[in-house]
């Protein structure tokens, strides 16, 4: 750039120089005077440097370049001028020819749009060249790669960047599928859980610090918390076409189970029951009212006499307590001593009879031990038969269900009569809860918070 | 007496238990959470035994957990996902809330799900543990699959419950180990033999449901999930132990292949296999295909004198199980439409039957009602329009007290229109002295190969006779024991001493004539009767007060269970010759 500029300047200076503004000459654009300042300081150079003069000049060159794609004094004289010999004539017989052709195309199809014109790249000046158009970076690098990688190839090696790819587990979209599938998905699979070992993933300190290891399960949860069978299998008596008497017996047992109820209803209705003489009538009520009005006052002094007396006793009997003499006192020591001085004697003499009451002992001790043993039987007897009765887990008692039963009139004379009786589901639920698995409850109350609010609506109003 | 003061309900039982509120809290869980993470990891509420130190003073009733246990809770992975869970419900709600949809599906597709598989492992260390706790997840499993699909529970775990169900019963088919079935008012009980451990399971009856509505279906739902993941797995190993493809597949090569036509019309493409295979009617696939597996042979090693007698017993079992397994092989029943179809075709296939029903019923059906080979029509109704004449026309009674006697009943009680003999139940093992009912009694006859006469009054006297024969084998049996301590028959023993003693005494006072000598035939094992009784009789004589007193009340019992049994043996007879009489009186 800087040497074009220079070459500028050089042409510019030649006395030959033409320029397409009229109102510069050359000559104006060399100065003849200049103002004197300070030009140490940056501000002076912008404020007394006068550039129009060269702005002007670069900006004609610009000008002559773009319209004419060159400085006017270096083009030749053949490129400027040309001799002017009036109208050519084989335009108008071009033009005459052409209407014969087809009339319809004549005007404004076959001239370019204005719009195109406009937008036309109107400068001469040429586009710079694009270096990377006939350059690329790295080049040779890259060739030298890509002839190693053909020889490499050829000779049937794989390029580590493909091996990776092959390498790659195939993660599709099935098998996401079956991890996130869900629990009770009907076509889910199964295998061999209890056949195959687990794999070891690593170390055992690591499973256990990064939580991929399972605690272990107490032994002690194994356990069953009831003796009971999972399924109890109902009285012979249950049968769809029952045997007369294992049916009665059913039903027996059904009838005491009813008994009992009823019992226990009796009861409560007894508790709950008031004495008819206890009804207020109009007497009691009169009485009730009147009640502390009428002989009050009787009463109250006889009850207030004899308290009176017995806070005087009171008094009296602390007043009594008077202090012991010294010789009382000797006495009394004296004859605390004498006492357990005779209890440590007959102590020494017991302990001495008991040797001769060695087998009366020994017999004692026997009988003692076995009363100890039955009691620990009869405990044990006890706790086995406890196991098997329901705990009390929770709030509510367990309540077994009723018993399925059919009156001799309900039994049906074939399998296809037959009317089932009572639900295997609340056969299951309450096994669960007899056998401790899970505590009984009641189902959750629904309590309204807000309250509702009944408003008749107008139409049906004016009906009723 | 120095040193601090002890504090209350800072250590002994009052720190070993924590309540389940408290419990809760500690895993961050809601109380429906909480109580699902503690069935599915087994572990259940307790009862302390000092309820009030425990309670720190107080006495109103609470449900309690070991606090060991619930810091085992702590551990389990599946915590975390029931907080994610919830953290779900939540972020879906707010996207519904704010209509939307986009991300809704969003979250729909990533729901975070679980597993059970390492806590069915943890649980059930070994295969043998899973088998014992199965038939809780059998019962389950039955029942829910029966439920109707309105959204009481989720529709796919009903239908995991049917391909579960219908796996089990196909194993149980192929394995041939069902032993007894109960008809009961409330559903069907079976008992399977598998693996030398007896199951017990209960099928509800088809259509029976009216849902009650004080049963905590939620919690019922979480023990299914559980025991659905524990079903499958068992019912892999089972079928891998039998060489049977665990998916289960029809067996396609098998005579009795299911007919191709009118499979459209019945079930869709994906669901007609399992249609197929809850049909029951054809056999599965095997992984190696053996026309004939060879029967292993039980070892037999030489034993001493009552280790054989056991052998013997035992081998005399093992026969007698065999045959139990082929009871209906080479029979061929055809159901009519009226019958429980799933059951009876579950029993005959169990005992190696063919069967087969209408087309319309269900798919799966292999021959008609004209196949002229068909043994057995199984039908439940008063009358019936064409009936073949080779053919027995019973009801479905029949195969169920077939399967509990363990041989092919007599069918002229079982024919069509004929009141049925009560239906016992297998489950009842009466011990000596009970009550037995007369038509068991009459079954235990057949079982050991007798023939009931034509007339029932004949039978009863064989019946009576039979009795008396039982109760003689019994004492005898008792005697060859020899102990002491069984002293069960001791009445009758008494007597024959009485009569003896009587005997002998009157030997001496009455007959006093000299008469020629008569070889005196020794009978031996009634020498060594009386020995015994000689031997007992003393020894109660040499009992303490106090033992006496135990064995006489020990007898006395005894007697009244005797008692009893005769009186109700008395009352049925008469109860039973009450109804002869009014049958007769109807005749006439």
């Amino acid at each position: 750039m800087a040497a074009a500029r220079r070459l500028k300047r050089v042409a510019i200076s030649q006395p030959g120089f033409l320029t397409l503004n009229p109102k510069v000459t050359p000559t104006d654009l060399v100065s003849s005077r200049r103002k004197r300042v300070n030009k140490n300081k940056k501000k002076n150079w912008n404020k007394y440097s006068d550039v129009q003069d060269v702005e002007e000049f670069l900006e004609d060159v610009r000008h002559q370049e773009r319209t004419t794609g060159g400085l006017l004094c270096e083009k030749s004289d053949d490129s400027l001028f040309f001799l002017d010999v009036g109208q050519p004539k084989k335009v108008e017989e071009k033009e005459a020819a052409e209407p014969v052709k087809g009339k319809k195309r004549k005007g404004k199809s076959s001239r370019p749009l204005r719009i195109d014109l406009i937008l036309q790249h109107d400068s001469l000046v040429a586009p710079p060249k694009d270096v990377l158009a006939y350059q690329k970076p790295n080049a040779k690098k890259l060739r030298r790669t890509a002839e190693r990688a053909e020889k490499l190839a050829a000779n049937g090696v794989v390029p580590r960047s493909k091996k990776r790819l092959l390498n790659r587990t195939v993660v599709d979209r099935m098998s996401k599928k079956t991890e996130t599938e869900a629990n009770n998905n009907p076509e889910r699979d199964f295998y061999d859980i209890w056949g195959q070992e687990t794999k070891d993933l690593g170390e055992p300190w690591y499973l256990q610090q990064t939580r991929k290891k399972l605690v272990k399960r107490p032994e002690k949860l194994n356990e069953k918390p009831s003796v009971l069978p999972a399924v109890e299998v109902i009285a012979p008596g249950g049968s769809y076409n029952p045997d007369f008497f294992s049916h009665q017996e059913l039903l027996r047992e059904a009838h005491e189970v009813e008994l009992k109820k009823k019992k226990v209803e009796d009861k409560l209705e007894r508790q709950l029951a008031y004495n008819k003489a206890d009804t207020a009538t109009e007497e009691t009520i009169l009485r009730e009212q009147v009640e502390g009005l009428v002989e009050e006052s009787e009463e109250e002094e006889e009850k207030d006499a004899p308290k009176e007396d017995g806070e005087e006793v009171a008094v009296g009997a602390i007043a009594v307590a008077d202090k012991k003499t010294e010789r009382q006192r000797k006495r009394e020591k004296a004859e605390k001593m004498k006492e357990q001085q005779r209890l440590t004697e007959r102590r020494q003499t017991e302990q001495q009879q008991q040797l001769f009451q060695l087998r009366s002992i020994k017999t004692s001790i026997k009988q003692q031990e076995e009363t100890t043993q039955i009691r620990q039987k009869r405990r044990k007897a006890k706790e086995e038969a406890q196991k098997a009765q329901p705990r009390r887990l929770g709030k509510l008692k367990f309540q077994p269900q009723d018993m399925e039963v059919q009156l001799s009139d309900e039994l049906a004379g074939s399998l296809r009569q037959l009317k089932p009786e009572g639900s295997v589901l609340m056969d299951r639920f309450k096994s669960l809860q007899k056998r401790n698995l899970i505590e009984p409850r009641e189902r959750a109350k629904f309590k309204r918070r807000l309250k509702v609010k009944y408003v008749e609506k107008r139409a049906f109003k004016e009906i009723s | 007496m120095g040193g601090l003061q002890k504090k209350k309900f800072e250590r002994g039982s009052a720190t070993n238990y924590i309540t389940r509120n408290r419990a809760r809290k500690k895993l961050q869980l809601s109380l429906p959470d909480f109580r699902r993470l503690c069935i599915l990891k087994g572990i259940y509420p307790h009862e302390p035994k000092h309820k009030k130190k425990v309670n720190k003073g107080s006495t109103a009733p609470r449900t309690f957990y070991l606090l060991k246990d619930i810091r085992f809770l702590l551990h389990e992975p599946i915590v975390g996902k029931f907080r994610e869970y919830k953290i779900f419900v939540r972020k879906l709600k707010k996207a519904y809330g704010k209509t939307e949809w986009s991300a809704v599906e969003r979250l729909r597709e990533n729901k975070p799900t679980y597993k059970l598989d390492h806590i069915i492992k943890e649980r059930y260390p070994t295969f043998i543990d899973a088998l014992r706790d199965i038939d809780d997840a059998l019962c389950m499993c039955f029942l829910f699959s029966t439920f109707a699909r309105t959204g009481k529970c989720h529709v796919q775990t009903i239908q995991l419950c049917r391909r579960l169900t219908v796996e089990w019963m196909n194993y149980v088919i192929a394995s041939r180990s069902l032993r007894k079935v109960f008809l009961s008012i409330k559903g069907i009980y079976y008992q399977a033999e598998v693996m030398g451990q007896l199951i017990t399971w209960v099928v509800p009856y088809q259509f029976s449901h009216d849902h009650p509505v004080d049963v905590d279906y939620r919690v019922m739902a979480t023990f299914t999930e559980l025991y659905t993941t524990l079903l499958g797995f068992v019912s892999f190993r089972l079928y891998s132990s039998l060489n049977l493809v665990y998916p289960p597949k029809l067996d396609s090569n098998g005579e009795s292949e299911p007919k191709e036509e009118s499979e459209d019309d019945y079930a869709m493409n994906s669901e007609s296999y399992l249609e197929k295979l809850s049909a029951l009617s054809a056999s599965l696939a095997r992984v190696v295909s053996s026309a004939d597996e060879e029967e292993a042979q039980l070892d037999q090693f030489p034993s001493e004198g009552e280790d054989m007698e056991k052998m013997e017993a035992r081998e005399k079992e093992l026969k007698q199980q065999e045959a139990q397994k082929k009871l209906f092989e080479g029979l061929k029943f055809y159901l009519n439409r009226e019958v429980p179809r799933e059951s009876l075709a579950f029993v005959i296939r169990c005992f190696g039957g063919q069967v087969s029903w209408d087309k319309s019923v269900c798919i799966g059906s292999t021959y008609d009602v004209t196949d002229e080979t068909i043994t057995h029509q199984i039908i439940d109704r008063p009358s019936v329009g064409k009936q073949y004449i080779n053919r027995y026309y019973i009801q479905p009674q029949w195969l169920y007290d077939c399967v509990n006697a363990k041989i092919l009943l007599p069918v002229e009680d079982y024919f069509l229109g004929v009141t049925l003999p009560p239906h016992l139940s297998p489950f009842v093992e009466e011990k000596e002295g009970d009550y037995v009912p007369p038509e068991k009694l009459k079954m235990m006859a057949l079982q050991r190969g007798e023939k009931p006469g034509n007339e029932q009054e004949e039978d009863e006297e064989e019946e009576e006779e039979e009795e008396g024969e039982q109760e003689e084998e019994e004492e005898q049996e008792e005697d060859d024991n020899g102990d002491e301590e069984d002293d069960e028959e001791e009445v009758a023993e008494e007597k024959n001493l009485k009569k003896m003693e009587e005997q002998r005494s009157q030997d001496k006072s009455l007959h006093v004539k000299v008469t020629p000598g008569k070889l005196k035939v020794e009978n031996k094992a009634r020498l060594e009767q009386e020995e015994k009784a000689e031997e007992k009789r003393l020894a109660i004589m040499m009992m303490k007060k106090k033992e006496k007193y135990l064995y006489d009340k020990i007898m006395f019992g005894k007697k009244r269970k005797v008692r009893e049994a005769n009186k109700l043996a008395a009352k049925r007879k008469a109860h039973d010759d009450s109804e002869k009489a009014k049958k007769k009186k109807a005749r006439k």
